[in-house]
């Protein structure tokens, strides 16, 4: 009965909501309409529905003469090794620190925390200096190298690790596992959560790096795909952006992550927040 | 034995060798560097000359870097206050279930975090386009909502509201969750309205929450770069001076050769972030106790 006395304000509220999340996701909707369209229409009818579906933004994407497919695999090759570099950096060392007794690890440990205070910003000077100083400018190893010794990942991997029940480690130990074993065995499948959680966290980071790669990748054969799509212009002009190709890029480099993402959902929004949460 | 108990003590360290030696060449010793650098005067080739405080003296004596300080603050004040509240109330919406349909509405909410900072950028600089962008079609009108010195700075706030409003939402949300739901449910019980339990329970509970959030974005909002950038700059340059923020300061100065400078802007910003790190740390230890 207090139902149906709330029924309506309760309508009215979902029907808004409904509403406000449609609008809010409209720029997804022409992200992804846009692609579609050519370069022409994108100016006479930015918003709606194409009048003629064309595959040629893709096509122009595809373009050898573009770099564009290169650099989506680049992002891809920066972001995934990253990524395995810095779980596996992380995981063994918050293993250590968490279950291993060693003189000194109290204090290393804080002295790592107190470095995420450091911005990596801060550190560009050094590490253009020292990495120009090596030849590795215009390379792919040096959008990696910067991003393979997250603390953050190492501070989050440990809370978990410390988790972990002690019995369980003594029982491996008793079986006479050596600390690989230990770790590989037991440590790895016991801490997956929080390893995947984190693998997540630091994919969509470095997805996302910008203002490093700006600086340290200016060929086209080594830039990834979010410095390449900003600096597309139209050939005979010159500054006007080409928002077909723009958004077919745009497009290609969110679709999968989205697909994975929504099939994942739950797990996702409990992983990028994390770091936030804890 | 003893040798043998020896090794087993260094083991341990095996495990974080890798990690720290990578740190210390990778982060620790270029950081160390920068900190010298920012005393010296260096071009990037050549000898780099020492020149005690005089970078620091010139960065905090350059109206450009206050300028870009100035945009920072504004970025941050101007978006953390509309998008902590909106976040704060679609999290209380659904917690109440005053929405029937969770779980698809906190994926749309959270959904724009799934496209990266500069697709974002680049798609509302489509959307915001003068005359020919949806907004200006729409409307009917010929707004210059990316090139207005005033304006465009607005353009920003709204497109680091809209992508940012997901995450803190879903923060949010699990801050609530964490509130036992018995107090609630005893105030609903002694007659207190929905209004009331907001205001005197569930705020009260989330504050060391709330306050966690905004010193959070605080920080990510100092090194903001991406979105004025892509958004306000043509072809991957730079947002012009009125829009900046401060990171601009340190590409210029890099892109121009003046290292020392570069490093000394750096850590300037460093000092604002460790102050406000600081004092997430003394919320954190408030939210522990509490």
């Amino acid at each position: 009965m207090t139902r149906d006395r709330r029924a309506w304000p309760r309508v009215a509220l979902n029907a808004t909501a409904g509403l406000a999340a449609l609008v809010f996701c409209y720029p997804l909707v022409q992200m992804l309409l846009n692609a579609f369209k050519s370069n022409d229409e994108i100016v006479s009818n930015p918003g709606g529905l194409p009048r003629v579906w064309t595959l040629a933004s893709f096509a122009d994407l595809a373009d050898p003469h573009r770099w564009l497919l290169r650099n989506l695999a680049n992002a891809v090759l920066v972001a995934a090794g990253s990524t395995a570099f810095a779980v596996v950096l992380c995981a063994a060392a918050a293993f250590a620190f968490a279950k291993l007794r060693f003189r000194g690890s109290g204090l290393v440990f804080a002295l790592l925390l107190a470095t995420m205070m450091v911005p990596p910003e801060v550190v560009y000077p050094g590490q253009f200096i020292l990495f120009s100083r090596l030849g590795l400018i215009d390379t792919l190893a040096v959008q990696v190298l910067p991003t393979i010794t997250p603390v953050l990942g190492l501070f989050l991997m440990r809370q978990y690790m410390l988790s972990i029940p002690d019995e369980l480690i003594d029982a491996a130990r008793i079986d006479g596992a050596g600390l690989f074993t230990m770790f590989w065995r037991v440590i790895v499948p016991v801490s997956s959560p929080v390893l995947g959680a984190y693998a997540i966290l630091h994919f969509l980071s470095t997805w996302n790096a910008y203002l490093w790669p700006t600086m340290v990748a200016t060929r086209d054969a080594v830039k990834p795909i979010m410095v390449a799509l900003p600096q597309l212009v139209d050939p005979t002009i010159g500054f006007l952006p080409i928002y077909g190709t723009i958004m077919a890029g745009c497009v290609a480099a969110t679709i999968p992550l989205l697909l994975v993402f929504l099939r994942y959902r739950d797990k996702f929004m409990a992983s990028v927040t994390v770091g936030a949460v804890k | 034995m003893r040798l043998r108990r020896r090794a087993r003590a260094l083991q341990p360290w095996l495990f974080v060798a890798p990690f720290l030696l990578a740190f210390a060449g990778l982060f620790l010793g270029p950081a160390g560097y920068a900190f010298w650098l920012s005393f010296t005067r260096y071009r990037g080739f050549g000898v780099a000359r020492w020149v005690g405080l005089d970078n620091y003296r010139f960065v905090l004596g350059y109206d450009a870097f206050w300028e870009m300080l100035g945009n920072t603050l504004f970025y941050w004040v101007a978006h953390a206050v509309p998008m902590m509240a909106l976040a704060l109330l679609l999290a209380v919406l659904v917690q109440r279930q005053a929405i029937g349909w969770t779980r698809s509405f906190k994926t749309l909410v959270f959904l724009p975090q799934m496209l990266a900072s500069v697709a974002t950028a680049l798609l509302f600089q489509n959307i915001f386009g003068t005359h020919y962008g949806l907004v200006d079609r729409v409307l009917g009108f010929d707004t210059p909502w990316l090139t207005d010195p005033a304006l465009s700075r607005w353009t920003v706030v709204f497109v680091l509201i809209w992508r940012g409003t997901g995450y803190w939402f879903i923060v949010f949300l699990a801050g609530l969750t964490t509130i036992p739901p018995e107090v609630d449910e005893a105030a609903a019980i002694d007659g207190a309205t929905g209004w009331q339990r907001l205001v005197r329970i569930t705020l009260p509970l989330l504050r060391p929450t709330m306050l966690f959030a905004v010193l959070v974005d605080a920080i990510v909002t100092l090194r903001l770069f991406n979105e004025p950038n892509v958004l306000l700059g043509k072809a991957g340059t730079l947002a012009p001076a009125s829009a900046a923020p401060l990171l601009n300061l340190v590409v210029e100065q890099m892109h121009s050769g003046q290292f020392g400078a570069a490093a000394a802007t750096g850590w300037l910003l460093f000092v604002l972030i460790a102050a406000l790190t600081f004092a997430m740390f003394r919320v954190m230890r408030e939210r522990a106790a509490a």
